[in-house]
C-alpha cells in the first residue's frame, strides 16, 4: 500500500482526473473531499459490503417463495413487533 | 378518495396502492441506487413481516422486520446527512413509530435469515422519505433468527 502524508488543504490525484483533498482534522475523524469524474463511484467502504448483503436480502423471497416465507412466520409467531398504519396490504396469497 | 394503482408482483400478487403509501428514496438503497420508488406492504397472514416491494423494478421485493421486532433495546442513532436527506429538524427528538419507521432487511443464512440492526430502513413518517441508515461504527451488530422465534446476537 501506497502511504503519504498530507495536511489540511493538501490533496492527492488518481489517474489524473480524481483528486481527493484533506479537508479537515480533527483528534479522530478526516474530513475528505472528492472530485472525480460523473460516473465514477465514491462511497464509504462499509456501504459496499451493504450493497452486497441488500442483494442476497433481495433474493430471500425469489429463493425461498411463499413456503419460505411461511417457515420464516412460523419461527416469528410470538414476535409481534412494532405497527405501523402507514403501509399498503396485499391480498393473502 | 385517493386513485387506488396496481402492481402486479412476481411474489406477492396484486397489490393495490395508493399513492399516499409510496415511500421516496432519493438515493435508492446501497446496491439498488436506482429503485427510488417503493411501497410497504403488509400481508395479514404474514405479520409482522413489511415487504419493501420496489415500484421500478417489479421484481425487486426485500422482506423486512421492525427492528424493535428483533432488537427491543434498538435505539436509533441519525447522522446529520441522514436527517438532511429525511428533512428532519437537525435537533429534533424522533420517535420510532411515531416520527420515523426503522425495518431491518432480513438476508437469507443457511436455512434461517439475519438481520444487519446498524442497517435499517428508516422511514420518515411524515413525508415518506426513506434511506438506508449506516453508522460509521458497528453498535449492535447483527442477529440471527433461531429456533422459537428468538433472535440471537451474531459474534
Amino acid at each position: 500500500m501506497l502511504v503519504l502524508r498530507r495536511r489540511a488543504g493538501e490533496a492527492i490525484v488518481l489517474g489524473g482526473d480524481i483528486e481527493i483533498e484533506v479537508m479537515e482534522i480533527s483528534r479522530t475523524r478526516v474530513k475528505l473531499g472528492v472530485r472525480a469524474p460523473r460516473d465514477v463511484s465514491v462511497t464509504r467502504k462499509e456501504v459496499v459490503a451493504l450493497a452486497a448483503e441488500n442483494r442476497k436480502a433481495s433474493d430471500l423471497l425469489p429463493n425461498r417463495g411463499p413456503q419460505g416465507v411461511g417457515e420464516l412466520l412460523r419461527l416469528l409467531r410470538n414476535n409481534p413487533g412494532e405497527k405501523s398504519k402507514t403501509l399498503a396490504h396485499a391480498a393473502d396469497k | 378518495m385517493a386513485v387506488s394503482e396496481i402492481i402486479r408482483s412476481p411474489h406477492l400478487g396484486n397489490i393495490e396502492w395508493s399513492p399516499g403509501c409510496e415511500l421516496y428514496l432519493p438515493m435508492g438503497l446501497p446496491g439498488f441506487e436506482d429503485e427510488r420508488r417503493m411501497i410497504p406492504v403488509e400481508v395479514p397472514a404474514q405479520r409482522p413481516l413489511v415487504f419493501l416491494q420496489s415500484l421500478e423494478t417489479v421484481g425487486t421485493c426485500f422482506v423486512s422486520l421492525p427492528v424493535r421486532a428483533i432488537f427491543p433495546g434498538f435505539q436509533l442513532r441519525l447522522s446529520e446527512e441522514d436527517r438532511l436527506t429525511l428533512l428532519f429538524d437537525p435537533e429534533r427528538e424522533l420517535a420510532i413509530g411515531a416520527d420515523v419507521l426503522c425495518l431491518a432487511l432480513l438476508v437469507p443464512l443457511e436455512n434461517t435469515v439475519q438481520a444487519n440492526v446498524d442497517a435499517p430502513v428508516v422511514i420518515n413518517l411524515h413525508n415518506r422519505r426513506c434511506l438506508q441508515s449506516l453508522p460509521e461504527e458497528r453498535v449492535d451488530g447483527y442477529y440471527r433468527l433461531a429456533e422459537g422465534g428468538i433472535w440471537e446476537p451474531v459474534c
